[in-house]
Parts: structure tokens; sequence; C-alpha cells
């Protein structure tokens, strides 16, 4: 793996704080850490311990106070907003906890609203057979039960085949064995598309199954963890 | 860096727009309703457009297809050929010449009158001596020889011969002489040098004279302004106007019958065919459905009885204006016919001198035209004034552009097409604004979807261009069925309509750019604007805010804090305070219903009180102006009617930069049974202070004590009073004065009068001297006319209002509903039942269209009122625009029952929102 791979995305210094005067809070103080090319990585840390404000600001649809961030070369500080939305739209994809599908579309339309965005989007179809919902694909959303639509949800974003994929809590609604479906999805994407993903959760159990973990509390990293033994997610218990 | 075993596809059609046709099938209810409000208004406003523009197009190709007249002038009798061939020059006649000249010839019989007798008897007194010479002295002679024969001759006996030969002479000899003496005097030079003395002395008096009154005679024809001699070509288009009877019913009109028209005004027939004998005779299409006159029927005119042989609309006459100073035009009791020269002859009735004249060169715009008919005018004024007959004058003069029987149907179209026009923007505006009151809610709905396609990479503009997709959809699809509808359906009603009110030639649809780009690019334009700046708004904020579902503006973090009230009174208000925004919608809704439903109801109620109230306004319940005071003996005319007193009545014109309105000026009999001035006046007024009518004084604004000026029609004469009261006198735009004062002011003799008005109908008047009858019908023409015209229209137009209030009322408080769905759907789990709920949510809007009602019925009412008063100022008379109690609760009774229809609507929709919703993800 070359130097860029390893720095595929690279933060230094990263600050960012809410509110002003009495009421400012800091949410991130100074975070330094890169993430290399097709790493699956988890952002762990309780409620309130800035991972979420982290993955906006990556997903650049937040800012930062101070610091920088390179991604693939390219310093995210220096886009404006167009320069943001074009980037959010070449490499990333995005999976909520809430699904936040579009009600009226079905689950292959639903898809195709991530296709669209890319010049070279996966097949279609193949990836509803791999997300398991090629059965479903006509169906709407309000036809099919949470997991189903998470996955759909995971479909669209990857089905433009971003170079990140940012999770932000996926499982939080979930049940325990439909989240584990869902993490051996994201499992499975990440190895055959090589994706780099990058997922926010507060289940410390998910840590086993990636390939670099920081841990986050208090807005600064307490642990910044290469997992070398990684366990499959359909191996993990929680 | 791809890896092995993935498969790419390709990059799909854009996914939004096919959920485009998602959105409108899900929403297609309240689309349906836009597009239904929309189609029916651009497809109005489109037929409009169509049928106007078709109609105008064919008004404006008849004026020289069938030779419409350049204007037309009254004369008091029919001139002569030299008159007519003068004022055909369209030359000034050199007035000041011509008075000299008439001063001079008029003197020249007086000089030598004076001369002659003198000479005569001069003459007489030389022969006479001379006679009386010769006679004495052959007398004498004869006596000297009976002397000298002895005969002796007494004194007497001498003078007795004398007297006998004198007596024998003069009868023999004095005509002779007398004659040659005056010939030779006559040849004299001294006579000539006489006469010629007397004549330079005279025409010296009367040159002093005429140079005195120069400036006054310049000022009043206007010699010393520029003027270009306007050669016309001048035609005789006599008429005369009698009763018309339709042999069956009673109805009484009149009918202004002419003879044949040939190379002047000429007309379209629309039915039957030209008159081919004294005892046919065509008439106005417009007259003939209003009083169901059918081909084929008999009616008279006058003593004449004739056959109706075909329909016509005669190009000067599109809206049959009986005199150009009327308010209204009367297509109920006027009618214009034509028959043959024969069947002119049969009428008996006093035949009007009436001419039209073409401009031998077409003026290139309005402004020359103008220019031109003054110039006309000055020249016509100044011939009539040279003419050989001094007792011509000139009755009426209008030119085409200020001829309302002409230019009021084009002037009327021109202004539907505007208001029309205006009511299509204010309707799309409102809808535009609905629409975009619904997409603001659906882009709070979708908030979190609509982070998610931002953070995906889904830019602004394609999601402002999804977002539009619908509104723009709605409104294209509208405009092209608008706008075929339009030109099918809509241009035969609105053209319908047209007929129904006007004298209107055969039409040819003409395709109509203007109709297009109104009825489309501007309601699209609109939509756009509209819908743009509410999305654009919205789509600035951050994709986090949508994510978090935080679309607020305002930064407002703590709810407002409310008095103690209950429970439910508290929960309502907050529904009130959540949905500002539509309620204000709805407000802006309400008055825009409110204005045109004040239009509907008002309009009706207005005519109807003028209707029933314009009789008792009058003076007199008949009133007479005679065209003459005196009969053919030159005796004055009287009637034995002893209600009737006289009157006089001339008219001025008070002139305005926007419009010349023609005030009527009244001389009134001191002590009138009829028009009662206060006894003050008559004992302490000057022939400079006047009454003015309520009308007068509610139209310009004109108070007690204030100074009115007003100008002679056809002249530069002004005239200033000072205003000593107001007349309780509504029916129309007068000035009274006692007839002293106004023969004295219009320079007219001590005795002379108008007319006559009574409270019985005075029928002992010959027709013959009859100018014009006022009656309570001519008074009722204006209302009569907009109720003929207008009046039907305005009860649909209601129902049109309500169905607009319900389909806006619909609309937005849908939005209302849909947007607290969940909540609604919680309170159901919770517990409340349906009339619970329905009581916290519809309750808020029933009082808000409860309060925007009151309020905007008067706000309705002030706006109508203004552009009534608008209307009222471009044309002539005056009456206000009233709105009795009644009209009122019509209005806000009908606008609450379609809020009471709608209710029902909301009422079953809050029933059928299901209890999972609430608990359901927020897809």
């Amino acid at each position: 793996m070359s130097e860029k791979e390893r720095k595929f995305l690279s933060v230094s210094g990263l600050k960012k704080s809410f509110g002003n005067g009495d009421t400012k809070q800091d949410v991130l103080k100074g975070l330094d850490f890169t993430v290399a090319k097709g790493e699956f990585c988890v952002l762990l840390g309780p409620s309130g311990s800035g991972k979420s404000t982290l993955l906006n600001i990556l997903g650049g649809i937040d800012s930062a106070d101070a610091g920088e961030i390179y991604i693939d070369g390219d310093k995210l500080e220096d886009m404006d907003e167009k320069g943001l939305t074009r980037y959010r739209r070449k490499h990333l994809g995005y999976v909520f906890q809430m699904y936040n599908l579009i009600p009226n579309l079905n689950v292959k339309e639903n898809i195709e609203t991530g296709a669209y965005l890319s010049d070279k989007p996966l097949d279609i179809d193949e990836l509803l057979k791999i997300l398991g919902l090629y059965e479903h694909r006509h169906k709407l959303p309000n036809q099919l039960s949470g997991g189903q639509q998470q996955r759909v949800s995971i479909g669209r974003a990857i089905v433009k085949n971003p170079d990140i994929l940012l999770c932000d809590e996926p499982t939080g609604a979930l049940d325990y064995t439909t989240s584990k479906e869902i993490l051996q999805l994201i499992e499975e994407v990440n190895q055959k598309y090589g994706n780099t993903v990058i997922m926010v959760t507060h289940n410390e159990a998910i840590k086993e199954m990636a390939d670099h973990v920081i841990k986050l509390r208090d807005g600064k990293i307490r642990h910044d963890i290469v997992n070398t033994q990684k366990t499959a997610a359909a191996d993990l218990e929680w | 860096m791809e890896k092995k075993g993935i498969s790419f596809g390709k990059r799909p059609g854009n996914p939004m727009i096919k959920r485009v046709w998602k959105d409108i099938w899900r929403d297609r209810k309240r689309y349906f309703m836009i597009l239904l409000m929309l189609v029916s208004t651009i497809g109005f406003v489109s037929g409009m457009y169509v049928a106007n523009n078709s109609m105008l197009g064919t008004l404006e190709e008849n004026v020289t297809q069938l030779k419409r007249e350049s204007g037309h002038f009254q004369l008091s009798e029919k001139a002569d050929a030299e008159t007519l061939s003068a004022i055909a020059t369209g030359e000034l006649a050199d007035v000041v010449a011509i008075y000299r000249e008439r001063a001079y010839s008029e003197a020249e019989d007086e000089i030598k009158k004076a001369v002659d007798e003198a000479l005569e008897e001069e003459v007489d007194s030389q022969v006479r001596s001379a006679i009386t010479e010769q006679v004495e002295k052959a007398v004498d002679e004869q006596l000297e020889a009976a002397k000298k024969m002895g005969q002796p001759v007494s004194d007497e006996v001498r003078q007795s011969a004398i007297d006998d030969a004198l007596e024998t002479a003069m009868s023999e000899n004095y005509d002779k002489a007398y004659k040659d003496a005056i010939k030779e005097a006559e040849d004299s030079e001294e006579y000539i040098k006489a006469i010629d003395e007397a004549r330079e002395k005279a025409h010296e008096e009367i040159d002093r004279k005429i140079d005195e009154k120069y400036t006054e005679l310049a000022d009043r024809y206007g010699l010393d302004e520029k003027f270009d001699a306007v050669p016309v070509t001048v035609y005789e288009l006599f008429y005369k106007d009698v009763e018309e009877k339709k042999s069956s019913g009673a109805e009484e009109s009149t009918i202004r019958v002419y003879p044949q028209r040939k190379d002047v005004d000429l007309y379209d027939l629309l039915k039957g065919r030209a008159p081919e004998n004294g005892d046919e005779i065509i008439i106005d299409r417009m007259h003939a459905d209003n009083a169901k006159i059918k081909l084929g029927d008999k009616i008279s005119a006058g003593n004449a009885e004739f056959e109706v042989v075909g329909l016509a609309a005669f190009v000067d006459y599109s809206a049959l204006y009986e005199s150009n100073t009327d308010t209204m035009f009367d297509s109920l009791t006027f009618d214009i016919a034509m028959t043959t020269d024969e069947g002119f002859e049969r009428i008996r009735g006093n035949t009007r001198a009436n001419y039209a004249y073409t401009y031998n060169r077409a003026p290139a715009d309005e402004y020359e035209e103008k220019e031109m008919a003054d110039h006309f005018l000055k020249a016509l004024i100044t011939q009539v004034a040279a003419s050989d007959n001094e007792e011509l004058e000139i009755k009426d003069y209008v030119p085409a552009y200020a001829n309302q029987a002409m230019t009021f149907a084009e002037n009327d179209m021109g202004k539907d097409k505007a208001m029309g026009g205006v009511l299509l923007y204010i309707l799309t505006a409102v809808l535009a604004f609905i629409f975009a009151v619904t997409i603001s809610t659906t882009l709070e709905k979708e908030s979190s979807v609509i982070g998610t396609l931002r953070a995906s990479g889904y830019t602004k503009g394609e999601l402002l261009r999804y977002y539009m997709s619908a509104p723009l959809m709605v409104v294209i699809v509208a405009a092209i069925i608008g706008n075929i509808l339009g030109y099918t359906l809509f241009k035969g009603v609105i053209v319908d309509m047209y007929y129904s009110s006007y004298s209107l030639p055969a039409y040819k649809t003409i395709w109509t750019p203007e109709a297009f780009v109104k009825t489309t690019i501007v309601p699209i334009v609109l939509m756009l604007i509209i819908n743009f700046v509410v999305i654009v708004r919205t789509l600035k904020l951050s994709p986090l805010r949508f994510l978090r579902n935080d679309l607020k503006r305002s930064k407002r973090k703590k709810a407002m804090r409310l008095p103690k009230w209950k429970f439910f009174g508290r929960f309502r208000m907050r529904v009130f305070l959540q949905n500002i925004p539509n309620y204000l919608m709805l407000f802006v809704g309400i008055t825009f219903v409110m204005l045109l439903l004040s239009m509907a109801v008002g309009m009706p109620e207005t005519l109807s009180y003028y209707q029933d109230n314009m009789g008792d306004s009058m003076f007199a319940k008949d009133q007479i102006i005679l065209s003459t005071t005196e009969d053919d003996d030159g005796v004055t005319i009287t009637t034995d009617n002893a209600e009737a007193e006289r009157f006089s009545m001339t008219a001025l014109e008070r002139k305005d930069d926007n419009y010349n309105e023609e005030i009527t000026v009244c001389g009134v009999e001191k002590n009138s049974r009829y028009i009662k001035l206060s006894r003050g006046y008559y004992e302490n007024a000057d022939d400079n202070s006047v009454y003015i009518s309520q009308a007068y004084a509610d139209k310009y604004n004109v108070r007690k004590g204030d100074t009115i000026v007003l100008s002679e029609k056809y002249e530069h004469k002004e005239y200033s009073w000072k205003v000593y009261d107001i007349y309780d006198y509504t029916a129309g735009i007068t000035v009274f004065m006692p007839n002293e004062s106004f023969n004295r002011v219009f320079e007219k003799d001590e005795k002379d009068f108008s007319g006559y008005m009574s409270n019985s109908k005075i029928t002992d008047i010959d027709e013959e001297y009859i100018a014009n009858e006022i009656t309570e019908e001519d008074m009722l023409k204006i209302a009569r006319q907009l109720d003929q015209s207008m009046g039907a229209y305005m009860v649909y137009f209601q129902y049109v209002c309500i169905i607009v209030a319900a389909i806006i009322l619909y609309l937005l408080t849908k939005i209302i509903i849909e947007k607290n769905e969940r909540a609604i759907s919680m309170t159901k789990i919770l517990g409340y039942d349906n009339k619970e709920i329905a009581s916290l949510y519809l309750i808020p809007t029933a009082i808000v269209v409860f309060v925007s009602e009151f309020i905007t019925i008067y706000l309705g009412f002030k706006l109508m009122n203004f552009f009534w008063k608008i209307m009222m100022m471009s044309m002539s008379g005056w009456f206000e625009f009233i709105m009795p109690f009644s009209g009122y609760v019509k209005e806000f009774v009908m606008v609450f029952a379609a809020y009471l229809i709608i209710t029902v609507i909301d009422f079953l929709r809050i029933r059928r929102i299901p209890k999972v919703l609430a608990l359901k993800n927020a897809e």
C-alpha cells in the first residue's frame, strides 16, 4: 500500500464548537488521524462524544472551526459550497440511522436516485440481488421492514460506487438480528467493492469487525487502534 | 482500481422525473383543483382575448369596408349647396370680412335711402315751383289778352284760373318732369359725391366697431390660432327620430330612421335583405333581439308602418347611443333603422339635418385625428356663420373618435381585456402562492429525504428543478387546455356576451398571439417566480439542517407563552400559531374572493337601487325640449297642461385632461314647483352664483363656496361660477340658476326658455317642435342597460366566487391538516375521538375564516369602490357604488357556506387519518 493510499483520508488539528459566549461548547477538541484506502474504520464513542459531528464534517455537510482534512489529496477546507456538493457527489455515499427513503419511489427507483449521481454506477439488478432485495424491487418503502429499508438506503449509497461510505449509526434503529444482517452487508460491500467505510456507532461490539477503531470521548481521541484480528460480522455478539 | 467481479450498469435517467409524475398522482385532488381553476381562468381570459381581438379586428376592417364616417355634424336646418361646398373645403371662412360685408350691405341701403329721400324732396319742390311758374305765366298772358279786349279780370278769377290750370298741369306734366329731374340729378356729380361721402362715413363707423369686436370674434372662432385646412367630403345623412311600436306589443321605443345609405356609414346585414320599397325597413339586430322583433314583423315608426326585412349592424352604431352625451347606450328602447327614400318620406316628423363627413386625407394617428377634428370644427363654425342663411346654426358636432356609439364597444372590450388580464394574474398569483405554501410544507415533510439527497451529492439546482416541475407542469397543461378552450368554448361565450350588449357585425376568428402570451407566458412566469423564490429560500439551508428537520428561519427555540386558558383553547392557539403563513394566504385568498363578490353582489344591488330611485329623483316626470319656442306663425308655443312650467337648458363642458364631461345647465323659474332652490338664493344671488347637483359635488368633489369653471363646447368661451349650495339631485351632473340669470348669462332674450316640464305628460305640443323628450325611461337607461348586459352574468359570477372561495379554502385547509397528520394520528392513539380532534384542528381555521370575512368584506367593498370611481371618471354621469347591509350579509353567507362544505371534507379527511401513522417511521 502506497503512502498516498495509507493516508487516503487525513485529519489534523480538527476543532469544532457550537454556540458562543457562555453557551459555547467544544465538541471536537483537536483531532488527528488518518484512514487508509479500503479500510473499514469505526468511530466509537458514547453519545455526545462528537462522533456524528466528525462524520458530518468528513461528509462535507458541516464545517470545522480549525484543522485540515485531506481526502485523496484534496483539501476539504478549500472547497466552496459547489465544490463540496461535487465532492459528495463524486466520492461519498451516506447511510443514516433513519433510512430517509423517498416514500413514493419503489425500491429500485430509490436506488436509482443514487445511481443517477454517478457516471459509472454499479449494475442495479446485481446490487439488488446482493442486497437481497431483488424480489422486493417494485415495492414501496412503506411495504418493507426496517432492515429491508436500511438495505435500500445502503444500496442507494453504494450504487454509485463511492470512494468512501459514511454510515451514521446504521443499525441504531434495528433489532439484534437485523443489525447483524446489515453489518454483514456493509462488510460484504466493503470487501467486494473496496470502498473505504467510516462507520459511527456507540456499539462497542462492532469494533471487532473493523480494520481501524477510533475511540472518541469528550471531543478527543482516546484510542486509535489498528485491529489486526478482525471478527466477521456474522460472529459478533452483544 | 476496480476490483474484479464488479459489474457496472448504465447511468439511469433522473429518477426524480419519475417521481414528479408520482407526486402529481399522489396529490391528484389538489392538482386537479388548481388545474381546474387555472384552466377555467386561462380559458376564459384567452377566450376573451380571442373574441376581443377578432371582434376589434372586424370592427377595424369595417371602418374602411363599410365606409365609416370621420365624424358628423347636425345643423338647425338643411344647408344650401354653397354652404356645404364651403364646409367641404375645410377652410376657415373669413368671418371678419363677412361680418364687414354684411354690415356694409346693410349700411348701403340706409345710405342710399337717406340720400334719395333728400334728393326726392329737393326735386319735388323744384319741379313743383317750375310748373307753378310756367302755369302762372301762361294764365297771366291769357288774362292780359282778355283785359285788352275789355274784359275785366278780378284777382279771384285769376287765382281760380291759376288753380285750375295748375291742377291740370301737375297731373299732366309732374310725373314726367319729376322723373326727368330725378334722372338728371342722379347723374349729377353732386349726387354721387353725396352718396360717397355718406358711405364713407358709415363704413368708418362699421370698421371702428368691427375692430373693437375683433378680439372677441377671434377668440370665439379661434382665428388667431394655427390652422390647417381639413378638406372633407360631406354626405347628407338625415334622419327622423320617431316612436317605434311593435304592432303586437305595447313596448315603446325611439327609432331613428335613415333613408337609403349609399356612400357612407354602411351596414353589415346579419339577417334578411335590404329594403326594396317604401314599406320595408331594416333595423338594428341588437335592438331586435331585445325588443323581440323578428324578420317579417310589422313595426310602426311614428305614423308609418313597415315590415322588417332585415337585421343589421350599422357601422356608426356599435353601441346604441341615442345622443353622444348619454351616460349609457340603450339597446332596449332605442333603435336604428333604414328604409328607402320613399319610406323615409312617409314618416311624419322633424327631419334632422345631419351630415356625415369623411376626411379626404386620412389622419396618420389619433393625435392627428384629434387635431384635424379641432381644425375642421373651426372651419365648420366659421362657414356656418358665413352662410347666407343667417339663421343656420350648428346643433351637434361629433368627430368619430369622440363618438360613443362608435367607440364605446371598442373601449369596453379593451377594458374587459385589461380587467380579465388583471383577474388572471391575481388568481394565478394566489394559486402560485398556494403552490408555494404547499411546496414549502412538502419541503418540511421531506426535510430528511432532502437532507440525504443533498448529502449524497444532489445539487440545489437539481432539487429546485424537481420541486418546480409539478407547478410548472400543471400551469403548462392548464395553459394548453385553457388556450384550446379559449379558442373554442370560451370564445363563443364571450362573443355571445358581446352580441348581447352591442350591435356588432359578423366576425372572423383571428389568431391572437397576444392571448397566447398573456395567458400562457405570463402565468407560467408568475408561477415560476413565486415558486422559485420560496423553494430557493428553503433550499439555501444546509443539508444538515434538512437532516435535522430544522427548517425554521427564526431561531426562536422557546415556545410562546400562552395565557392560562383551558387545554383545548391553548391547543388551538398552538395550531393557529403554527399555521400563521397559511392563514395569511387564506386571508389574501378571501380578500380576492370578496373583491369579486363585492362586484358580483354590489353591481346588481346598485343597479336595482338606481332603477328604483331614479324616477323619484327626476325633477318632473315629463320634460320637453323644444326645437323652437315659436311656431310657424311666430306665436310662442304653449301648453294647456296646468302643471307645466318653463325651464331653460343648455350644455357646457367641464374640461379635464382625461375626460371632458358635458354638464347640463338649467334655468329654473322662480318658485318652481319642480326644482326648489332656496328663497334666499333668489333674493340674494347674482348671475355669478349657482346651485350644483349632488352628483356633481360627489363626482368632482366640489363643495359649497367653491368655484366651478365650465366652457362652451364649440367655442372658446368660459364661465366661472361660485357654488351657492348643493341641490339634492343625484341623477345628473347639473348646474342650476334662475331663468333670468340664465338668459342674461347666455345672452338670450329676456323671456327665452328651452322647454316645459310637468309631472303629467304634456300631450298638446306638436311633435314637429319637440327636439327632445326626457322621461323616466331615459334616466333609467344606464341602470337598465348595465343590468341587461351584465346583470345576468353577475348571478353566475356569484356562484363562480363561491367555487373559487371553496377551492382556495380546500387547498389551504388541506395543507394545514396534512402538516398535522402525524400529530392528529397521535391524538387518536391517545384516545381523542374524531369530534374532539376536529374541534382542535378545525375551529382555529373557522375562527380565522370568520374574522377574515369581516375584515375582507369591508376591504373588498373599499377596493371595489375605488375601481368603480375610476370607471365612473371615464364616463359621463355619476352614480355611487351601493352595497346595502343585506349585500354584506349575502357575501358573508356565501363564503361561509363555501367554508362549511370544505369543513365537511376536512372532517372526513381527519377521520381517515390512520392511527398507525404516528408509529411509523418518518417515511
